[in-house]
């Protein structure tokens, strides 16, 4: 009886667990007795002494009585316990075979499992090293000229407006992006990633400094200032000396003062909320001066949520302050609003996309794995019932029989749990190298939790394939199976269990193999085409001046305006001829942001043309006129900026193809004047329009999925004063450098003499990212190609263990039919009406998986659509669906072959005379 | 420890088995009582210790033969009482026909043909 046997086990669990317990019950129970003894003693007249000295007399050694209710209920188990872990290894060892399989099958599931939950772990369960972190909200800004719906970030000035003014919020500050900024004073110059945010910072996430003291809310980042560090540059930059605490360095040429040093494992977050760290954090001020004209958004507000008050609560007051704002500054905050979200949120969000799917996925494999098992446990018993049988009549209990094989499948199990947990130190490095821009990655392994997790893990799938044959087993009639022959009848009773396990496991891998053959289409639509520029034998690197200025921007404190040195084009001038007489090199060019990294963004009008509602978007960079010949990117019509483009020049713009395709559609846009407005300052434009001069081929400048619309500017041709915070594009320049031959050759040679030339030119500048252009493609679609091939590694374990399935059955099929075949044979069947007998079965089940795979398939694909990273595939591609269930359908043939192939071998005389 | 105490007989052991599930099927009972009953309906022949009674009720609680549950005795005292589960039933059922082959055989050989 299986619940007999789900109640001892249950007793006993319960016995372990409870063993305080246990011993009270026993003490209390064996009390009774006495006293019960003793009062019925004296009920007989004999003293109250004596009772009790005769009740014990006859009950015996209580302590010893105690001993053996304590050994019924541990001990004697532990025993056979072992006897069947014992007998139970020995027949695995008789199988090799079988039990390799089951073990693999299980490793595979239980270590792909537990390497995606130890990311998941990581990067969602594990907490904020924050004080409250659940208390802790961002606050985006929606407006009005970007057309990508999403978030925004915000002007400083609207963070002390609405920290003025809120009800709902404790503290409120906000932390500026994390840039690379130049570190100077300390040897070598280097690059350091720098992040500014409100000297509250500290205090509002309750992180306490190691060394020294986090800001005063009066500092802020102007001439000099106050810098706390992270214990990863105290370390390797102080040696973690106590001695940092005052001294100087220049941070892009600011004079900066270390005042505290942070805790290790302190970490920050961008408003882009990466995994990127800040090693120097600076304070910025929301109520200095400079920020009051409510320019420049690129700060994201962080607060922390007064106790009791709600979100919505939240974002109702934020509604509210942003209307009043919006009385108080018309023009700047026309349609700008501010949405409330959690910090959790903020910063996972993209890890879920991207883990969910994997969780999905692996959790396919261990079902595949476990259904695979279960099947071969199924086929097994079967084969063994005569084994059953025999022990049976020899005097097992149904119990006995049951534990046996449970035992057996708890060894497989613990053996398959176990080398998964091996297997998933393997997926983890793998997954590390996806989700090394999450934040939290370098917190992905295997700890206690995770362990406990496979423990689990392992534990149910154990019982899941472990009952069922176990019930069967126990349900064996002795006398029917102990009749030779009797397994040839018996067989079509469960036949129909295992086809439908096969059918399932079939579905299940076609799932799989749609979502990884998605991916593959998605990841070859991006790699295939050209990116539209010629990527062999460049090499480059970058020379960014520091984004707020230094000594090559002249800033007047509360102006909006701010000056750039002359010094910054002539600097760029000089090193590119410097570099274009160097031996090796064909041509130099200068972009600010290579491509696929992206572009900066102006919003358009077309002088002449009525004022659009909504200024459409385009990808913006400022050039060298030598720039696109030597990216070679094709001229479609008029000309390439030349070094007569100067600023006393008539100005001018060069717009990609489908710029000119989308706004231009039917006029020529060359000759056209168009007017071009800074997109992170409300309302501002160029001096004066451009005349577009020139339609150059589309380049995948902003990521390889896709093309943007995109203008270009030559860098000799800019405004000598730019509104704050919008002249970062013309500080900054990268060098493409053209080889005349193999880039490889020259690049060592190249890299230093261009370093010698801006060493000469400016002591304190860095040279970066140096790169040939094509290992830098390489790198940065390398988390999509991991992506890809982690899916399809998964999707291919679950084909590989969907095959071994039908492979199994169809097997099984063959030796239990052995005799029908022969018959068959015998009554003039050719082989080839055999064969297709096999392989139809097979054909057929995997067949019907496949349907139920495509239906599952499309069932899913809102949730492929919203968590796959697909460029130009719809998650319901029919070319996808078919490609791969082409792919399904051949390897289900070629697992039916082989069993086929078997049968029709069977020679009719051995299979009639074995009966 | 234990290895006196089956020296001392299987034969007892299983003996021991039955009598408790027999008594058993009169109803639920605690520790005491079935060792009273035994006691008092075997004429005090089988001159056992009391105690040897509880490993041997925990035993078939282990297995699944018998059931516990705490409750109140006839003078407010919490006892332990057992009752037969429907496996008990069967096993004593197999258990008796076993018992009543093995005397009638036992019988047969000691009486002089």
């Amino acid at each position: 009886m299986p619940q007999e046997w789900l109640t001892e086990a249950w007793l006993r669990v319960k016995a372990l667990l409870k063993r305080k317990r246990l011993e009270r019950d026993l003490e209390e129970e064996l009390e009774f007795h006495l006293a019960m003894r003793t009062e019925k003693n004296r009920a007989l007249g004999i003293a109250a002494n004596d009772a009790k000295t005769a009740a014990r007399r006859r009950f015996g050694n209580v302590t010893l009585v105690k001993e053996d209710c304590r050994e019924v209920w541990i001990l004697t188990w532990l025993e056979t316990l072992w006897r069947d872990l014992f007998y139970a290894a020995r027949i695995l060892a008789k199988s090799p075979g079988f039990a390799a399989v089951v073990i693999f099958s299980l490793a595979l599931g239980i270590g792909a499992d537990t390497a995606v939950f130890s990311a998941l772990n990581a990067v969602l369960l594990h907490g904020l090293p924050y004080e409250h972190p659940e208390e802790l909200v961002t606050i985006f800004s929606t407006h009005k000229w970007d057309p990508t719906p999403g978030i925004d970030l915000v002007p400083l000035a609207d963070v002390a407006a609405l920290k003025k003014a809120n009800h709902v919020f404790a503290d409120m500050g906000a932390i500026g992006g994390i840039g690379e900024a130049t570190l100077a004073g300390l040897g070598e110059p280097v690059k350091v990633p720098v992040q500014t945010v409100t000297p509250n910072f500290f205090t509002l996430v309750g992180v306490q400094p190691v060394l020294g003291r986090v800001f005063r809310v009066e500092e802020s980042h102007e001439d000099s200032q106050t810098v706390v560090v992270s214990d990863t540059l105290w370390k390797t930059k102080f040696h973690g000396d106590a001695g940092v605490l005052g001294k100087t360095f220049r941070i892009d040429d600011i004079v900066s003062t270390v005042v505290g040093v942070m805790p290790a494992g302190f970490k920050t977050f961008g408003p882009w909320f990466t995994g990127k760290q800040a090693d120097i954090w600076q304070p910025v001020n929301p109520e200095d001066a400079r920020y009051a004209n409510r320019v420049g958004f690129w700060i994201v507000p962080l607060a922390r949520l007064k106790r009791g008050v709600t979100l919505p609560q939240a974002q109702l007051e934020m509604d509210v302050l942003e209307q009043a704002l919006e009385k108080v500054y018309p023009q700047q905050n026309k349609g700008v609003g501010a949405e409330v979200v959690p910090l959790y949120e903020a910063l996972y969000e993209d890890s879920q996309n991207s883990l969910y799917p994997l969780l999905g996925a692996v959790g396919f494999i261990l079902l595949i794995g476990c259904v695979n098992v279960a099947n071969l446990m199924l086929s097994r018993t079967e084969s063994r019932r005569k084994e059953y049988s025999v022990r049976a009549s020899l005097g097992a209990g149904r119990r006995r029989l049951m534990q046996q094989l449970l035992v057996e499948s708890g060894l497989l199990t613990l053996l398959g749990g176990l080398l998964g947990i091996l297997l998933s130190f393997w997926g983890i490095h793998l997954l590390g190298a996806i989700s090394k821009d999450l934040p939290d990655a370098e917190n992905i392994r295997v700890n206690g939790r995770v362990l406990l997790f496979a423990g689990g893990l392992s534990l149910l799938t154990g019982l899941l394939f472990g009952m069922a044959p176990a019930f069967r087993a126990s349900r064996t009639d002795l006398h029917d199976a102990l009749r030779e022959g009797e397994s040839r009848t018996a067989t079509g009773k469960h036949s129909g269990t295992r086809y439908l396990l096969v059918v399932a496991e079939v579905a299940l891998a076609m799932v799989l193999l749609v979502g990884a053959g998605l991916m593959i289409n998605s990841l070859l639509r991006m790699l295939l085409p050209s990116p539209g520029f010629d990527p062999a034998n460049v090499l480059t690197m970058t020379v960014l001046f520091p984004p707020t200025g230094g000594k090559y921007l002249e800033r007047s404190p509360g102006k909006p305006m701010e000056r750039i040195s002359p010094k910054v084009t002539a600097y760029h001038q000089r090193l590119m001829e410097g570099v274009s007489a160097l031996n090796g090199v064909e041509s130099v060019g200068m972009i600010t942001m290579l491509p696929p990294l992206g572009s900066g963004g102006r919003t358009l009008s077309i002088v002449g043309h009525p004022a659009p509602d909504k200024r459409p978007f385009l990808g913006f960079n400022e050039v060298s006129p030598s720039y696109f010949r030597t990216m070679r990117i094709p001229l479609k019509r008029g000309r390439y900026f030349d070094e007569r483009d100067t600023t006393n020049a008539p100005w001018v713009a060069i717009i990609s193809e489908t710029t000119a395709n989308r706004y231009f559609a039917n006029e020529d846009p060359i000759g056209q004047q168009i007017l071009l407005r800074y997109t992170y300052v409300n309302d501002v434009d160029e001096v004066r329009p451009r005349q577009i001069v020139g339609v150059v081929g589309e380049v995948k400048q902003a990521g390889m999925g896709g093309v943007h619309p995109q203008v270009y500017e030559s860098y000799l041709q800019q405004p000598e004063v730019y509104p704050g915070g919008s002249d970062g594009f013309h500080l900054a320049g990268t060098l493409v450098i053209r080889t005349t031959s193999d880039v490889r050759a020259h690049a060592a040679d190249i890299t230093t003499s261009v370093k010698q030339m801006v060493k000469e030119m400016d002591p304190d500048q860095p040279v970066t990212d140096i790169s040939t252009m094509e290992d830098m493609l390489g790198e940065y679609m390398s988390r999509d190609k991991t992506y890809v091939l982690v899916l399809g590694v998964f999707a291919g374990i679950a084909v590989v263990l969907a095959a071994i399935g039908v492979y199994g059955v169809l097997s099984y099929f063959v030796n239990q039919r052995g005799r029908e075949l022969g018959i068959r044979f015998a009554l003039g069947a050719q082989r080839r009406d055999v064969f297709v007998l096999v392989a139809k079965l097979g054909v057929t089940l995997a067949g019907t998986g496949l349907a139920i795979g495509v239906a599952l398939a499309l069932g899913l694909h809102r949730f492929m659509k919203e968590h796959l990273r697909l460029f130009h595939v719809k998650a319901t591609d029919p070319a996808t669906y078919a490609a791969v269930g082409i792919l399904l359908v051949c390897i289900a043939l070629l697992a039916c072959y082989i069993p086929a192939r078997r049968a029709t071998n069977v020679d009719p005389m051995t299979a009639l005379r074995h009966e | 420890m234990t290895q006196k105490k089956s020296e001392t007989g299987d034969l007892l052991r299983d003996t021991l088995d039955l009598l408790i599930l027999k008594t058993l099927s009169r109803g639920e009972m605690h520790g005491y009582d079935v060792a009273e009953y035994i006691h008092e309906r075997s004429d005090q022949v089988l001159g056992v210790e009391e105690g040897a009674l509880y490993p041997a009720l925990h035993r078939l609680e282990v297995r699944g033969l018998l059931a516990a549950e705490w409750g109140m005795s006839d003078n407010n005292r919490r006892a332990k009482y057992y009752r037969l589960t429907a496996a008990g039933r069967k096993q004593l059922a197999e258990e008796t026909a076993h018992w009543k082959r093995m005397s009638y055989a036992i019988a047969r050989i000691l009486e002089p043909a």
